[in-house]
């Protein structure tokens, strides 16, 4: 019900151009950005997306803190309420709060076993996820079956899920070998870019298209959500 | 007076209920000659220990009201202020935490790092107290310190480092290895007051190298010199010394202490490694706002030759009559002196100063910035700010939450009735987050606090130290209202009895607060004199009188605004009076179109168990209409972030402990407003209505 508004300003509209219009249920989707750029902050307009349509989030970090994580929702929602006039946001906050669950974990210790327990316990809490959102998962490290585990398992409860992964340049021009050798695990890799007063959000990879020379759109560096024109 | 600041130390003992601290500081005393004999807590010989100064506290065998004491080891001053372990009381422990310099962490070897550990750790991050840990009970079965260390380092993030190792552990537990100078530590007499040193046995040699060199790892991290000195193999005792200093200042490195201060074996050596490490008052930076200079923030400096600036941090009353500890950061107290209270304005004259132990004192003449005293006999409350006559400081004002919960009270005989008022008095005094008032309507006292056991605690003192037993009516949540929407008014007062008459028009609107504060916002637009300017104030009175009572549920009404833009006077009918009736008749008649609506208080619960029992805590926080914010995952223990109403938190311990088996605990502590569900506001609205028209029948 809340679509509407938000189309407005959702990062993700980037994908509308592209092949499926999204990432789409059964998907894994990978962020990639230099330190600071603003990944969490991404992955949360991604995440407020969703919750928006009355989905639930399950976002996983082995990078902040629950304290930390939650500003930044609070702060993307806050500008995207205060920029579309949206009435009664206080209950659509609540909403939005009630939909989502935040889990941190030790850096390193996130195993594909231990993120199916969570998402048992959140089934049993509240609901299945129709979106996990995986922050600090060291790729070079992860190993191919762990992916395919996180594949089976996005198949498995018909949810999309978005990772972020870290570079250590600031400019992208392809995803780096640790994701290209899951390249067919992964159906979509995003780069942010700083670019001046914006951030840059380009499309490395877009499913099965072929010509991503379209896609990429500038976004507010404080929000990470669409500029307003 | 203490000339030496550098020799003051003014510490916490902070820790978790039943980690033994108040057995630790009953020690502490008597090492250093302050207490004559060793009493335990929960009254085993019938007196029980000395810092538990309350009848109730020995009972029940916890603190809850923090005693400031002096004490002197080696030449060193310590003020020790024993610090209260239950969440309910967290304003107290803030409130100490304020004119702390450092603290001692007390741990339970046994259970480590629970979850009160963590937030009194918390607030002293928050409140930048750096603290050594001391690992006690290692004399029982399942001690661990290894396990406790571990636990500083993964759930407390502390850079913690091992400076003792245990000799024995559980009913073997002898004595301490100082892995600075390389010996073994045993204590000998009836209270282990004999500190005997001797060489470390043979069979832990190895150990205590491999541990000595861990140590000297992390610690040569806050000294270069150190560092040098280690890798050409000539490190002494005292540039150990200075970098564990240095490293325990910037709050960069926590030195663990072990021992049982039960079995009395390690406590002087903690008491040391204070004097060593932890900082004078001259170590820390404090600040307070110049009132005479738009509260700019000032540096205090610890010179005893500056002006006076002194907190009030804590009152008592007792066998000495009204009691006010303060802890004095700038210039010099000395009796006789006048000091002025900066929140009232009021000057008082020094008639008696003190240094308090527990339940004894020791008069003084004078003292000085960096120390902790008692005032005898001045009127004032916890947190206000003395100085003398040539400055005008206040010391920042601690935060104080709002209360969340009240609760009726009835005295049951005439001594009660008598006695009530002056407890009353007293606790509200003390505890700034305590409040009494009488509910004009009922008739009845109503007593607000932070949470149930807060009430519970202070009803149960009334009756032990008062003589004054009371019946206590069901805990009422504080609810509040607020609107919803904009909604116009154009009111007219109009009234004419003969004689000169009551007129004044008001039109402008009311909408919810766009900013989300709680405060009342009044905005005036008249422009032209149609409301004569000398009768605007008289408006917004109007207004203020009718936002204590609601008349949605009958609660507080919060996030208004109001805009006053229209209006008519009368050269001879109007008057304050008449705009202030105004006001209260636009806002009774406006409200109702401003769809107000019912808000309850929501905590911020934090539960803290074993991971294999998440379910079943999730599951009490979903059956309490909770919002789960979070959880973070540590080896073995997850801790669960949420907000729950609270009306729905009556019990949960009980609840709490027959889920997780009792391993489980939580802290609470208020969030926000929220808007209540409809159930809850149809029930809240029709309680209202039905009392009205008992009212009116």
């Amino acid at each position: 019900m809340y679509r509407k508004f938000l189309n407005a300003r959702s990062p993700l509209r980037l994908l509308e151009k592209g092949l499926q219009g999204g990432l789409g249920p059964g998907n894994l989707g990978v962020v990639i950005a230099g330190h600071g750029v603003g990944k969490t902050s991404f992955l949360v307009g991604v995440a407020l997306d969703e919750l928006l349509r009355s989905g639930r989030v399950l976002h996983v970090s082995m990078a902040h803190t629950v304290t930390h994580i939650r500003d930044h929702y609070d702060t993307v929602f806050e500008e995207l309420a205060a920029t579309t006039h949206l009435e009664d946001g206080a209950r659509v906050h609540v909403e939005v709060d009630h939909g989502r669950s935040i889990r941190v974990y030790p850096r390193n210790s996130l195993t594909t076993a231990k993120l199916r327990e969570a998402v048992k316990i959140e089934t049993e809490a509240g609901g299945p996820p129709s979106l996990v959102v995986i922050e600090g998962l060291d790729f070079e490290t992860t190993s191919r079956e762990d992916f395919l585990d996180l594949k089976a398992l996005a198949k498995d409860l018909a949810a999309e899920i978005w990772l972020s992964a870290s570079s250590s340049d600031e400019k992208i021009e392809a995803p780096p070998p640790s994701i290209e050798r899951m390249g067919d695990l992964v159906s979509v890799v995003l780069a942010l870019e700083p670019g001046g007063e914006t951030v840059l959000l380009r499309a490395l990879k877009d499913h099965d298209n072929p010509d991503l020379s379209d896609l990429h759109v500038a976004l507010d560096p404080r929000t990470l959500l669409l500029i307003r024109h | 007076m203490i000339h030496d600041l550098s020799t003051i130390r003014n510490i916490g003992i902070s820790a978790h209920i039943d980690s033994g601290k108040t057995t630790l500081t009953e020690r502490i005393l008597f090492y250093t000659g302050r207490i004559h004999a060793i009493h335990e807590v929960k009254g085993k010989d019938e007196v029980g220990a000395t810092m538990d100064s309350m009848e109730l506290e020995r009972e029940r065998g916890i603190t809850i009201q923090s005693a400031a004491t002096h004490t002197l080891w080696n030449g060193h001053h310590v003020n020790i202020i024993d610090t209260p372990g239950h969440v309910d009381f967290t304003i107290e422990v803030e409130r100490a935490l304020r004119v702390l310099d450092g603290a001692i962490l007390v741990l339970c070897g046994v259970a480590g790092v629970q979850s009160q550990s963590m937030t009194v750790d918390r607030q002293m991050r928050r409140y930048k107290v750096p603290r050594i840990a001391f690992i006690n009970k290692l004399d029982r079965s399942g001690a661990n310190p290894q396990r406790v260390t571990e636990h500083l380092c993964e759930k407390l993030s502390h850079n913690a480092v091992l400076m003792q190792l245990p000799i024995g552990l559980e009913a073997a537990f002898e004595g301490v290895i100082d892995l600075i100078t390389m010996t073994a530590q045993y204590f000998e007499g009836d209270s282990g007051e004999h500190v005997v040193t001797k060489e470390i046995p043979a069979e832990l040699r190895d150990e205590a190298e491999m541990a000595r060199e861990t140590m000297l790892d992390s610690v040569s991290m806050f000294s270069d010199e150190l560092m040098e000195a280690i890798l050409e193999e000539r490190a002494t005792e005292d540039q150990i010394h200075d970098a564990v200093r240095a490293g325990t200042l910037s709050m960069d490195l926590t030195p663990v202490y072990l021992g049982s201060a039960y079995k009395n074996k390690g406590v002087q050596q903690l008491l040391d490694a204070t004097n060593r490490y932890l900082p004078s008052p001259l170590d820390i930076e404090n600040t307070g706002v110049d009132l005479s200079n738009d509260e700019a923030t000032l540096v205090l400096a610890s010179d005893p030759n500056k002006p006076l600036v002194a907190l009030a941090f804590k009152l008592e009353d007792g066998r000495y009559g009204q009691l006010t500890y303060i802890r004095i950061y700038q210039g010099s107290l000395s009796k006789g002196a006048t000091i002025i209270n900066r929140r009232t304005q009021k000057k008082h004259k020094v008639g008696r100063l003190g240094r308090m132990h527990a339940d004894s004192m020791e008069d003084i003449r004078e003292a000085a910035a960096g120390d902790i005293v008692a005032l005898f006999g001045i009127e004032c409350a916890s947190g206000d700010t003395f100085t003398d006559e040539s400055v005008q400081v206040s010391m920042t004002s601690m935060h104080v939450p709002d209360a969340v919960i009240s609760v009726a009270i009835k005295p049951l005989d005439k001594k009660a009735v008598d006695n009530m008022g002056k407890a009353l008095g007293r606790f509200v005094r003390e505890d700034p987050t305590f409040r009494a008032k009488v509910d004009p309507e009922s008739n009845e006292t109503v007593i607000s606090g932070m949470g149930e056991l807060h009430l519970e605690v202070y009803v149960e003192r009334m009756k032990r130290e008062y003589g004054c037993e009371v019946e206590t009516g069901a805990p009422q949540v504080a609810y509040r209202e607020t609107i919803s929407q904009r909604a116009e008014f154009n009111y007219t007062h109009k009234k004419q009895t003969g004689g000169s008459g009551q007129y004044g028009r008001i039109g402008g609107w009311v909408e919810p607060r766009a900013d989300g504060e709680e405060e009342f916002d009044f905005d005036s637009r008249i422009k032209g004199g149609s409301i004569p300017t000398e009768y605007i104030p008289a408006v917004e009175k109007g207004f203020v009188d009718c936002l204590d009572k609601g008349r949605l549920i009958g609660f507080p009404v919060i996030g208004m605004k109001v805009v006053v833009d229209d209006g008519k006077s009368h050269s001879v009918d109007s008057s304050e009076m008449a705009f202030r009736a105004a006001a209260r008749g636009a806002f009774r008649e406006v409200y109702g179109r401003a769809k107000p609506i019912a808000l309850e208080p929501v905590m911020k619960l934090e539960v803290e168990g074993p991971v294999e029992f998440q379910g079943a805590i999730l599951k009490t926080i979903m059956q309490r209409r909770g919002t789960v914010i979070g959880t973070t995952e540590a080896p073995g223990t997850s801790r669960i972030e949420s907000e729950v109403p609270l009306a729905e938190m009556f019990g949960y311990a009980t609840d709490l402990r027959s889920m997780t088996q009792g391993t489980a605990e939580f802290t609470m502590e208020f969030a926000r407003y929220l808007p209540a569900p409809s159930e809850v506001q149809k029930e809240l609205k029709e309680k209202f209505s039905s009392k009205i028209l008992d009212d009116d029948e």
